[in-house]
């Protein structure tokens, strides 16, 4: 299905966007995203091509939620950030109550931005801490110091109304001591959201080459687990609210748009790799940042694949993504959203998941007996370790119709010889 | 006495050892009579399967005619090329019924090698007349002399009728064909008798059908004739006849003792069998010739389709190349934990790898293979004899009157400084010394009985593991022997998998039992939950290993974009645990499956 196709449709007109800003100033060994370092002279190329894009928004739809992510969106300069917005404005409608989110590298914050930013309507800051330690610091290839992060924070607290870090663990050589330092030093500033990363070992990234060299040991399954352990214990403590896998937040600082990806509502996908989803159709716009550019330069669509889900698939993803939310998902909501019940959507895997203690809440309507209040399914605290597992059992869901299809044909063949 | 045109025509065949030269000798032979222009060369001209020319080995029986002049007259050489490894003692005897003669092949440093040893002997019972030939002598550490008196000692080869070549130089390469001329006998047959050729292969061509090759024993056959293959009874019109110089080459004629081809509108190539006569349709017709003497299947195992919706495509990929290779066959069958397959039979373990090769390479299938295992006979209680193809046939212990196993005699030739070695290897695994003698002053041939499923397994790589590579093996089946064997079944979760069980002696039961869970439990990858990998005899557990449960398997992130991502991951999972066989819930990998093939020796 062609996605420019859905943009026309007013019913399902997205009220959130993505924007994907590649640039960075070098490359960090664990990370594979796309991005580009050391190419800024494209930078300008990038905009007038990132405006063509979003010549083909029809309307001027208002937002909810822009989140300008990457890369590195705080490496562009005060003008090219102007720039943007301008161009985003000239397509997109926002007000105070849309939250604004800019990824940022404290590195970028340590000189006061606030007026400019202020101006341009951003008020959500995720900044990339990733640890407080040099030696942590230096393994992960980060370019910032501490006292940096502080600064930058302080420099948020300007014009931002809602500041996250995100912080890594389960780095090589990192013990649960050095760990428990970044969790305290994290609650030192004045912050409203932390996300918290075990370190994933990406194919095509430095680590990846040197773990499988053997040059780099993973951190072994017990301390990871203790250490994701003791981020739940240390942020829930200081009132930050456990309401995702990895992510926390002090009441009322939830992101907007997060939420969006989470519960299936559409959204677009602005810049080069950047994702979106329309009227059931997922795409990815080309990876590579020059060819994103080169397809808009000679008038052609940047949409490198688009993928057309049917509804059943659709709502085992919805649910498998879903259930990364703490407070479950709800049967009704999900229902309205994607046409299944539960047991309609995995029915079977759902039950051997729940007899696994992986989820719980799960009750097929039939032998619901006197429990008559809608099923909210939720991951348990193992359901939670094993979130990966969980989801894939949920997407590969067969259902009975399934199951006939797969079986083997009657037809039975000739022996030869 | 007029000249018969037969007088001018030799058939003959290369019988050597793998890397022996068989190939660069045929490519020197094209080239020195000028059937190949020099710059038209390029390697391994017969070996025009890839899979052949990738591994350097010969699968199947090919032709080409080489015309040769001497003294002002001209010979018609047909070289028939046979493949060299023992699991193709078949397709050899399709090409020693097409010659008069041989060229028994041996390198110049290796030596006599037991496949050559093995072949030769065929050649002879075929009453072929053979022409030693060594090969490499241009090798800085050639040995002729001492190969010269192995292949005296190992086949009875007169020493002054060997020739020495080298292949790759060209040097003495007019001697051979002189000789070939002089000393293998011209056909004999009668070219106005009634027809009889000899179908020895076949080919299928996308443009012009299929392609018949024969060897006219008897009467000719000409342009527009009409043909009756014998074993259909169909008749055909011949469109084209002729041979391979070495490209199909039309011409008027084939008489009796020639080598050549046949298009006649055959749009299948099930319609050809190899070893039927041709003959004429109409007038009088010769009788059909005597077949090739059928393939024993020595080795069997389970294919089937990673993907249940396959199992069509791999029946129609199965019967193709059953028709291009009658040594192999094949009968449906299900498995609890593999679904709808197939249980192939095979000549040995090397054709077992390129059957599967071909399929997943010509094919493009993807493949779920058993481990491989031999026939086993079991007498039962009430008298009746039972062929055992797969261990899940094995009745109850309470039926079985006797379990026999195929017993293979075993030829090894090592040098003498690994005798000790190969000695002990060939005595763990239950074989009986039956020879020992020495070819040459530093080479031995050891003569065994060994149960040819200890043979299957692993004994080839072993062989060469104890002896640098330097030996070299050929067996033939003689018949089946009581033996103390027992199936050994493995359990996932309490539950059987009948793909994996095994049949092996009851002494070993233990060792190859812990084995096999062993290995299986590093294949299994680590689930939400416990998992135990047990091996039973009957009721009774002789082993046990646990795949410890997953404790933590989160990524961190899942935004926008990432959804995108982890949606090709978890397809990617998913398509993964298709093609993963869930017994009980658990997914269990195919190379799983290989695992029976654990002996518990590996240390």
């Amino acid at each position: 299905m062609d996605p420019s196709q859905a943009e026309s449709v007013a019913a399902t007109t997205p009220t959130a966007a993505y924007v994907h800003i590649p640039f960075c100033r070098h490359r960090c060994g664990y990370c594979n995203f796309a991005l580009v370092a050391n190419r800024d002279y494209l930078i300008d190329r990038y905009l007038a091509a990132l405006a063509l894009e979003l010549s083909r928004v029809i309307g001027r739809p208002h937002l909810h939620s822009l989140y300008l992510g990457g890369g590195t969106p705080s490496h562009l300069s005060d003008a090219q950030l102007a720039q943007l917005f301008t161009i985003l404005r000239e397509r997109l409608d926002w007000n105070a109550e849309t939250e604004v989110t800019l990824e940022a590298n404290p590195i970028d914050l340590q000189r006061d931005r606030s007026a400019l930013f202020r101006e341009l309507g951003i008020n959500r800051v995720s900044l990339g801490v990733q640890s407080f330690q040099p030696a942590k610091l230096k393994i992960l290839e980060r370019d910032h110091s501490a006292s940096q992060i502080a600064r930058a924070v302080e420099n948020c607290r300007k014009f931002a109304r809602s500041i996250s870090i995100d912080l890594i663990f389960a780095t090589p050589s990192e013990t649960a001591e050095q760990w428990h330092v970044d969790l305290e030093l994290a609650q030192v500033l004045d912050i409203d959201h932390v996300s918290t990363y075990e370190l994933t070992y990406e194919k095509g990234t430095r680590f990846w080459s040197r773990r499988s060299k053997g040059l780099q040991a993973e951190a072994d399954e017990d301390l990871r687990c203790r250490m994701y352990d003791m981020a739940i214990c240390s942020l829930t403590a200081r009132g930050f609210e456990h309401y995702e896998i990895s992510s926390f937040a002090r009441p009322h600082h939830r992101p907007r748009h997060n939420q969006v990806y989470w519960s299936g509502a559409p959204y677009w996908g602005f810049g080069s790799s950047a994702s979106g989803f329309l009227n059931g159709v997922r795409y990815t716009n080309a990876e590579s940042t020059l060819r994103y550019i080169k397809l808009l330069e000679s008038g052609e669509r940047p949409v490198a694949h688009a993928h057309a889900l049917p509804p059943i698939d659709l709502a085992r993803e919805l649910l498998a993504i879903g259930l990364r939310r703490l407070d479950g998902v709800g049967e009704r909501e999900f229902q309205q959203v994607s046409g299944f019940t539960f047991a309609a959507t995995a029915g079977p895997t759902l039950e051997r998941l729940q007899n696994l203690k992986l989820i719980r809440g799960f009750h097929d309507g039939a032998t619901a007996g006197d429990d008559t209040s809608p099923a909210v399914v939720k991951l348990t605290e193992r359901g939670i370790l094993l979130y990966d597992s969980v989801a894939v059992e949920i997407i590969a869901a067969a259902t009975a119709a399934d199951r006939d299809a797969a079986d083997g044909p009657d037809d039975q063949g000739k022996s030869s010889g | 006495m007029s000249e018969r045109y037969q007088d001018s025509i030799r058939n003959f065949c290369i019988i050597a050892h793998i890397d022996h030269g068989k190939s660069t000798l045929a490519d020197r032979l094209l080239e020195v009579t000028g059937t190949v222009e020099k710059r038209e060369m390029q390697d391994q001209l017969l070996d025009d399967l890839e899979l052949e020319r990738q591994r350097g080995i010969t699968i199947k029986a090919r032709a080409v005619c080489l015309a040769y002049e001497r003294h002002g007259k001209k010979y018609e050489l047909n070289l028939i090329d046979t493949p060299g490894h023992v699991d193709f003692h078949y397709e050899v005897s399709r090409s020693l019924a097409c010659c008069e003669g041989a060229l028994l092949l041996a390198d110049a440093f290796q030596g006599v090698e037991a496949q050559t040893v093995a072949n030769a002997y065929a050649a002879i019972e075929a009453d072929l007349k053979i022409i030693p030939v060594i090969n490499k002598i241009d090798l800085k550490h050639q040995r002729s002399d001492e190969v010269a008196f192995e292949l005296h000692q190992s086949i009875g080869i007169d020493i002054d009728d060997i020739v020495k070549v080298s292949a790759k130089t060209g040097q003495n390469i007019i001697e051979l064909l002189d000789t070939i001329v002089d000393r293998v006998p011209p056909p004999s047959g009668d070219p106005d008798g009634p027809l009889q050729a000899m179908v020895f292969d076949s080919h299928y061509d996308e443009f012009r059908g299929a392609v018949t090759y024969v060897r006219v024993m008897n009467g000719r056959i000409k342009k527009g004739q009409k043909l009756k293959y014998l074993r259909t009874g169909r008749t055909y019109d011949l469109i084209e006849l002729g041979q391979f110089r070495p490209k199909q080459t039309p011409c008027d004629e084939l008489q009796a003792g020639q080598v050549g081809y046949l298009i006649c509108n055959i749009k299948s190539l099930d319609q050809i069998h190899i070893g039927d006569t041709v003959t004429h349709a109409t007038g009088t017709s010769g009788e059909a010739l005597p077949g090739y003497k059928p393939p024993k299947r020595m080795v069997y195992c389970g294919l089937y389709p990673s993907d249940g919706q396959d199992f069509v495509e791999l029946r129609d990929a199965l019967t193709k190349l059953s028709i291009n290779d009658p040594s192999f066959e094949f009968t449906p069958e299900s498995s609890d934990a593999l679904g709808f397959g197939f249980r192939c039979g095979f000549l040995g373990l090397l054709h077992m790898e390129i059957v599967q090769q071909r399929l997943e390479g010509e094919a493009d299938i993807d493949l779920v293979q058993t481990a491989p295992n031999v026939t086993y006979e079991i007498v039962k209680r009430n008298g009746e004899v039972i062929e055992i193809h797969r261990p899940q046939e094995v009745p109850d212990a309470g039926e079985i009157l006797e379990f026999r196993q195929p017993i293979v005699r075993v030829n090894i030739i090592v040098p003498e400084e690994y005798i000790g070695a190969v000695m002990k290897l060939c005595n763990d695994r239950r074989g009986v010394q039956k020879n020992t003698e020495y070819l040459s002053a530093t080479r031995m041939m050891l003569t065994y009985e060994l149960p040819l499923a200890e043979v299957i397994y692993d004994l080839h790589d072993k062989l060469k593991g104890v002896s640098r590579g330097y030996a070299t093996l050929d067996y033939e089946l003689i018949g089946y022997q009581p033996a103390d064997l027992v199936r050994v079944d493995m359990l996932v979760n309490g539950k059987r998998v009948d793909a994996l069980s095994i049949i092996c002696n009851r002494a070993d039961a233990d060792r190859r039992g812990r084995a096999v869970v062993k290995k299986l439990k590093d294949e299994i990858d680590r689930h939400m939950f416990e998992i135990a990998v047990q091996a039973a005899i009957g009721n009774r557990v002789i082993a046990r290993e646990t795949v410890k449960a997953l404790k933590k398997n989160v990524t961190a992130k899942c935004y926008g974009g990432d959804i995108t991502r982890k949606r090709k991951l978890w397809e990617k999972q998913k398509e993964g645990k298709k093609r993963m066989k869930s017994i009980g819930s658990v997914d269990i990998p195919q190379k799983a499956f290989m695992a029976v093939l654990s002996t518990g020796n590996e240390e």
